[in-house]
């Protein structure tokens, strides 16, 4: 799908910019529209139900006003300014909201969400933390629940042929949005990390088709682009939660090094894990969520570090061989134990293989972006 | 170089013995190695002592560690050791202290850290933590220490109660509440296979029965026990049960517990016989609502009470109901008994909140204690590293006005550990100001 009179980029972009331009058109034409927050989204569900999946996000541009007045300031900064913008009814057109359990920061918020919002429509989703066997058992049982609760919203009968088309549907766009990274692995990238940035937003307030087809849109013309031979920069991989603005992406861009990978929750972290096409369809769902998702909230037991450690950070090494990354900036926000608490493993980890690291601890804010452009431009500095 | 300052002045003697109670599951943890026990790192409410005391495993209780450093005025040496290796002040300062002192004793090659409060923690031999719905601490920290202690093992157990759901039915929600059961039993049978795996013990379940029974009886001692504070005057207040809560957290499935809410019992009534209350004069009587308080300022306490505010019943800490109020199904099984009666005790307040449209299960405890406790206002104290017990304190505060009238509210900043973020002058002046709002609404209602 592209724009008649611009290219699939100039679309992304015009997604990226008019955050949820699309779902609000998709909402005039009688389609309903429920929202969900972070990676944990039970996205294959929401498309087999007939709804349109919409991941809310922020703005962090904008000063946080109205939400103060209802959650405090010790909860994670992005959680803060998307609870703002809803009660600014930047999200009025959502049919309902469905809030997985990622953190502390959703988890002792829910009540709000779900009180002061006044949706139609409210689910709160338990995922458990961890992994074993009892745990995948409940992560099915809650994936029930909640089956059975969007039939009663809908209206619709959420069958396990519906279930498993849905899979296959995100499980081809999966496939997709990794093609468009693999056009970030030649010197240089065939696509900026700001063009991605702008893509990987986009498509995530648009129905599973849609964003196939923008993706693909995005893939041919990207690969139509001459590879310019103009020497060689620091590669990057930029390491975070929900990074869903190009602010940063510019500060690295502009400081004369190429973004050619990410692990962040809106991008590899959700779009590297497919379900398994030929399980039963809520054993799919949840080993996905639960087993194939590389978040910081989901943890093994039973282990030594040792044991443990290749499971939980051996993706980012991977990612760091296959696209030769040559430094990794990871950003964490203020008050997020999840990730606050994995930065010393983290960093040794990949710092062990002779990849240096940037830490930087950030809000959700451009209000800081003087002092994390200052670090990240001595980082770059540093490993030139 | 910890603070000197003037202790709190206590009201009971129970409270005058805990620093003993807890300084003594410290020593037992460094002694442990030569009693042959093996020590696991602990966590507090989350139910997974009773396994642990069966099987011989010496708790090590970590918050309880950085609760002794705070309240020493002696944590900032640990906070600052985590901080240099990029542990963010934002953290569970719990948390970050005791990871401070694990990377100092590791520095030392295992040597105790000099001038560690009261002999300092042993070294654990396994981490038993959760991923739980209580806080992401209890599963972040044992991986962040997994970091310093490589060889230690760690067992997480998933530990989670229902969602409030205000639209589910009484059917749907009881079908729910026994898949959460369900879970939390397995999760507990993980638990002994684990601790079977790293004692080279087999768990004695006759023995099992006998601690979880002893358990349940402590929980009914206890909720009698505090629930005679409801006499006016009080005979002891929050300040006092953040020392009294010490066997309830950390002795727990013991005799020593047990016998400790026994002597409290016997000396609650002895005071309320004898009219002897916390403050000289009792004038309003509050609910410490939410949250963990400032280890390293309890004497915020005594200056309520020698306002005469006094505190006789807090949400904080008091994690146990009576047994027969929790209706729990009949079961042989131990293990599915504890796991209904930690499923139910989240979720009992659950009925009076559905009774009541509008309302939430948190604020049904405040309005269930402010009425069988007779109090006029709640005070909550907001900890910036915790988002566990302090994010939705505002909330809480809004829907109780809104369910239950224009009640007095005050809420308290600071933290649990860090000392940085808390201003003495600052919270007694909004102590201050809190008291005036209560002495004008109690002369507005004069008759």
């Amino acid at each position: 799908m592209t724009e008649q009179n611009g290219s699939a980029l100039a679309l992304a972009e015009k997604y990226y910019t008019q955050y949820g331009l699309r779902a609000r058109e998709l909402k005039a034409a009688g389609r309903k529209i429920i929202g969900y927050l972070t990676a944990m989204g039970p996205v294959e569900i929401l498309t087999a139900a007939g709804v349109v999946p919409f991941r809310l996000k922020g703005n962090v541009a904008e000063a946080i006003t109205r939400g103060d007045a209802y959650m405090e300031t010790i909860v994670c900064p992005f959680v803060r300014s998307v609870f703002d913008a809803a009660v600014k009814g930047k999200f009025d057109f959502l049919d309902g909201l469905i809030l997985p359990h990622q953190c502390d920061s959703i988890d002792r918020t829910s009540d709000i969400w779900n009180y002061d919002l006044t949706l139609p429509y409210f689910h709160f989703l338990n995922v458990p933390h961890m992994t074993d066997d009892p745990s995948f058992e409940f992560m099915k049982e809650i994936l029930r629940i909640f089956i059975s609760s969007l039939e009663k919203v809908t209206g619709a009968n959420i069958t396990s042929e519906a279930l498993a088309g849905a899979i296959q549907a995100h499980n081809d766009n999966r496939r997709l949005i990794r093609e468009l990274y693999a056009l970030r692995k030649s010197n240089p990238p065939l696509i900026s990390g700001t063009e991605m940035m702008k893509v990987l937003v986009a498509i995530m307030s648009l129905p599973v088709d849609e964003s196939s087809a923008l993706v693909e849109s995005v893939i041919r013309d990207v690969k139509q682009r001459e590879v310019a031979g103009n020497g060689r920069r620091q590669r990057i991989m930029l390491i975070g939660d929900q990074i869903d603005d190009v602010a940063v992406t510019e500060i690295i861009e502009a400081a004369g090094a190429w973004l050619v990978m990410d692990d962040i929750s809106i991008g590899a972290k959700m779009h590297w894990a497919d379900a398994d096409a030929s399980a039963e369809p809520v054993h799919a769902i949840a080993e996905r969520i639960l087993r194939k998702l590389k978040l910081p909230t989901l943890a093994e037991s039973g282990t030594t570090y040792n044991e443990s450690v290749d499971s939980r950070f051996g993706h980012l090494r991977r990612h760091i061989d296959e696209f030769n990354v040559d430094g990794v900036i990871h950003i964490v926000y203020k008050y997020c134990d999840p990730y606050g608490f994995e930065v010393p493993a983290l960093k040794n980890f990949i710092e062990s293989n002779g990849t240096p690291v940037l830490y930087l601890e950030d809000e959700y804010s451009t209000s800081a972006l003087g002092r994390v452009k200052t670090r990240i431009e001595a980082f770059l500095e540093m490993i030139a | 170089m910890a603070e000197q300052r003037k202790a709190r002045q206590l009201a009971t003697e129970a409270a005058v013995k805990v620093p003993k109670i807890a300084r003594a599951n410290l020593v037992a943890t460094v002694k442990a190695k030569e009693e042959g026990k093996k020590v696991a790192y602990a966590f507090i409410d989350s139910g997974q002592e009773e396994i642990m005391r069966a099987m011989d495993i010496v708790p090590a209780w970590v918050e309880s560690f950085s609760g002794i450093c705070s309240a020493k005025r002696d944590a900032e040496k640990y906070l600052q050791k985590a901080e240099a290796d990029n542990l963010s002040r934002s953290l569970c300062t719990y948390a970050t202290c005791n990871l401070g002192f694990d990377m100092w004793r590791q520095e030392l090659e295992g040597e105790m850290p000099p001038g560690a409060p009261w002999g300092g923690l042993g070294k654990p031999d396994m981490i038993i933590g959760s991923g739980q719905q209580l806080c992401d601490p209890r599963f972040k920290w044992p991986q962040a220490t997994q970091f310093y202690l490589r060889d230690v093992p760690m067992f997480l157990a998933g530990l989670y109660y229902p969602p409030w759901d205000p639209t589910l039915d009484e059917k749907e929600f009881k079908e729910q509440e026994k898949i959460y059961v369900n879970y939390t039993a397995a999760e507990y049978r993980e638990q002994v296979r684990f601790c079977e795996k790293y004692t080279g013990k087999k768990m004695d379940w006759d023995r099992f029965e006998q601690i979880v029974d002893l358990t349940d009886r402590t929980w009914d001692l206890f909720v009698d026990t505090y629930e005679l504070r409801k006499a006016v005057p009080t005979p002891m207040d929050t300040g006092d049960a953040m020392n009294t809560m010490v066997p309830f957290a950390f002795n727990l499935a013991t005799q020593e517990a047990y016998d400790f809410y026994l002597a409290l019992n016997a000396e609650l009534k002895q005071k309320i016989a004898e009219g002897k209350g916390v403050a000289e004069h009792e004038t309003y009587r509050l609910v410490w609502g939410a949250g963990l308080p400032s280890w390293f300022a309890l004497s915020d306490f005594q200056y309520f009470n020698d306002k005469g505010a006094v505190f006789p019943v807090e949400i904080t800490y008091r994690n146990a109901e009576k047994i027969e109020r929790l209706e729990l199904p009949k079961t042989s099984d131990p293990i599915e008994h504890c796991a209904w009666r930690r499923v139910k005790f989240w979720t009992h307040w659950y009925e009076k909140a559905r009774k009541r449209p509008g309302s939430l299960p948190k604020v049904e405890r405040i309005i269930e204690y402010l009425e069988g406790y007779g109090c006029v206002g709640v005070v909550f104290h907001s900890a910036f590293s915790c988002r566990s017990w302090h994010a939705g304190i505002v909330q809480q505060a809004q829907v109780l006005r809104k369910m239950y009238g224009d009640i007095p509210v005050l809420i308290m900043e600071g933290d649990i550990v860090d000392i940085s973020a808390y201003n003495e002058v600052d919270t007694h002046n909004r102590i201050d100001a809190f008291i005036e709002t209560l002495e004008a609404r109690r002369i507005q209602k004069r008759p």
